[in-house]
């Protein structure tokens, strides 16, 4: 075997051990968010354990798949998709240590939750459903380099934009009909408010999957939902 | 045999050599599943084509995996039962953990998850190192999935099954109860009040018994929600059984049930589609003549198509006293009944549009309600005339008109 076939083998090796840990991450946060809405709107208290007790593996592994970049970026130069690839890789796997921090911090407030004051949680689950599905579809379309599917993750975020403003008033609606109820919605109100950042991050990633695939950016600004009627969402690019 | 026997099974008989010549040196299979990566150096993957084509052979869900746990391989039939759920399957700690167990000495593992995304589904993988022979270039797990969704899905019917039984019989049975009471003490001398106080159990009874068949019939629609029906079923035919099964009920009424149908042929469950137009005649005529008017309650069907797919609409539509709209999301809601005293002289369970949406589902077909106050209410179930296999169990939506 010559030197310049090992050279570039043991490089593809590294960048498949990149994704791998890409892949790994995505795994646990999408189980960490998982964990954490099954522990609010279920009650679920070994949920409720389990999504923070997965953090410090997403951390490390962060770090892992940091260092791993930058060795990348020093010892290789990588030019035009892979350099792409790795600057999305890095800026990726912050965006996943996000979401996993934000899943715990759901967790934990679930296990103060005190839920008897008949308030309902139907809105909060299928926000959690949705922001799950994206997320699921982020880090499929992370998986498959698919273009196509990032795109359609970013725009659905603006559903999780319409159910925050929604469960928004019927947290405050909640509170003003009695104030025994303020202590759960102000805890409820975090959990919907970290479940739209979660979203968030969600569409960051997908928007890294698309400029990483395609070499160019998505519109700076995304089209959102729960603002009102007046809005016109910005065009999508027609990639090559 | 289980899948992972015969797998088992498969891959020992390659290593003693029993297997042709020709799959070992096998070509390419035609074509990469699009979720699969397309890295650019295949050489790893193209190695194992002998077993990828045996994997191919297997009744059962096959994926090749790398020791990171990345997906190298899917056999069709992972593809069909998992489709993009496959992936989430795949990165799930679990998944990973049980692939970090095997090693020379441990060369099975299995890892049991449940996904509440895209739909919920309780999946079990059994992982197998792969002997090296067979695989020199890093995929070294086979595993074998197999869907248990549907046994937990009866399990929660039967669950819910007890749930609603009991909470539904408990006030007619205490009614019962104190009535029986009642006859044994105070009025066990009373022959007019006993035989006021039986008619009244008699007819408590009756309700009990045919809650519980409702509910078993829920139940049985509920298990076979997930399979599609394969007969050939003739509109026109349909509607003339529900026209000869629904006389009794209609002349007692006094209606004339007005039916006017096309012989349109689509897959379907007869048994079931009857049953959908029954349920929905009842409630019609149970609601016209509560009406100020002379009732009159129709069934038509028309072709039609819904979601660019051709279909055949039924519509039983009554000029009844109408559902206010605030309702009309929720009728399909099992127990779930309309407040206002109108049908109080019919009293139901709120289970039969409970049923219908069930079968309507199987079908995967669609439910539209309109309804007008004052005017009447219209029913129409489309129902396609071929139907797809369905890429995801979701269920289709209530669209209301």
């Amino acid at each position: 075997m010559t030197e310049a076939t090992h050279t570039v083998k043991s490089y593809e090796q590294e960048l498949e051990r990149l994704r791998g840990m890409m892949a790994r991450m995505g795994g646990l946060v999408e189980r960490q968010t998982a964990q954490a809405v099954k522990a609010v709107v279920d009650g679920d208290e070994e949920a409720a354990i389990e999504a923070p007790d997965l953090d410090p593996e997403v951390d490390e592994l962060e770090r892992e798949a940091e260092a791993l970049a930058i060795r990348i970026l020093a010892l290789r130069s990588p030019m035009a998709i892979d350099l792409r690839e790795i600057v999305a890789a890095l800026k990726i796997t912050g965006d996943l240590e996000r979401i996993g921090d934000y899943a715990a911090s759901i967790a934990r407030r679930a296990l103060k939750l005190d839920m008897d004051g008949g308030i309902s949680l139907i809105g909060l689950r299928s926000m959690g459903r949705l922001v799950q599905d994206n997320l699921r579809r982020a880090i499929d379309a992370l998986a498959t380099r698919d273009r196509d599917l990032a795109v359609a993750v970013w725009q659905s975020d603006t559903a999780v934009d319409e159910l925050y403003t929604a469960m928004f008033r019927e947290l405050m609606t909640y509170m003003m009909e009695d104030p025994r109820n303020i202590g759960s919605c102000i805890h409820l109100l975090f959990v919907a408010k970290n479940l739209e950042r979660i979203g968030d991050h969600t569409t960051n990633i997908a928007e890294r999957i698309y400029y990483a695939v395609t070499g160019e950016m998505l519109p700076a600004v995304r089209p959102r939902g729960g603002l009102g009627p007046q809005q016109t969402p910005p065009a999508i690019p027609d990639a090559r | 045999m289980t899948g992972a026997e015969l797998a088992l099974c498969l891959l020992g008989a390659f290593c003693l050599g029993l297997m042709p010549g020709w799959l070992a040196g096998g070509r390419r299979l035609p074509q990469r599943p699009a979720f699969l990566p397309a890295s650019r150096r295949d050489e790893s993957i193209t190695r194992d084509v002998g077993l990828e084509e045996m994997l191919g052979f297997l009744p059962d869900c096959a994926v090749l995996l790398a020791r990171n746990g990345s997906l190298r391989f899917a056999n069709a039939e992972a593809l069909a039962v998992f489709g993009d759920a496959l992936g989430t399957i795949i990165r799930h700690p679990d998944v990973f953990a049980a692939l970090q167990r095997l090693d020379a000495e441990t060369v099975l593992a299995t890892a049991d998850i449940v996904l509440d995304v895209p739909v919920r589904r309780v999946v079990r993988l059994v992982f197998r190192l792969v002997p090296e022979a067979l695989s020199q270039a890093g995929v070294p797990v086979l595993a074998i999935l197999s869907d248990r969704s549907e046994k937990e899905a009866v399990e929660r019917v039967r669950a819910d099954f007890v749930a609603y039984a009991s909470h539904e019989l408990r006030t007619p049975l205490a009614a019962l109860i104190g009535f029986i009471e009642t006859l044994r003490g105070p009025a066990a001398d009373d022959p007019a009040a006993q035989k006021q106080f039986l008619e009244i159990m008699a007819t408590q009874a009756g309700r009990m018994q045919r809650l519980i068949e409702q509910l078993l019939a829920l139940s049985r629609v509920e298990m076979t929600e997930h399979r599609r029906p394969r007969d050939e079923v003739d509109a026109a035919q349909v509607v003339a059984r529900v026209r000869d099964e629904s006389a009794p009920l209609c002349s007692a009424r006094g209606i004339v049930l007005e039916t006017e149908a096309h012989p349109v042929a689509f897959q379907g469950d007869e048994d079931q589609i009857v049953q959908v137009l029954l349920n929905l005649v009842e409630n019609a005529t149970k609601y016209a003549v509560t009406g100020k008017r002379v009732p009159v309650v129709s069934l038509v069907t028309s072709e039609g198509v819904v979601g660019g797919k051709d279909g055949v609409s039924f519509t039983v539509t009554d000029n009844g006293p109408g559902i206010e709209a605030q309702h009309l999301p929720r009728l399909t809601e099992r127990f779930y009944r309309v407040e206002g005293g109108q049908g109080a002289t019919a009293p139901g369970y709120g289970l039969g549009l409970a049923i219908v949406r069930h079968i309507v589902d199987r079908h995967d077909g669609r439910l539209f309600i309109d309804s007008v106050v004052g005017e009447g209410t219209r029913i129409t179930v489309w129902l396609p005339v071929r139907g797809e296999r369905r890429q995801a169990r979701e269920r289709p939506s209530l669209l209301l008109g």
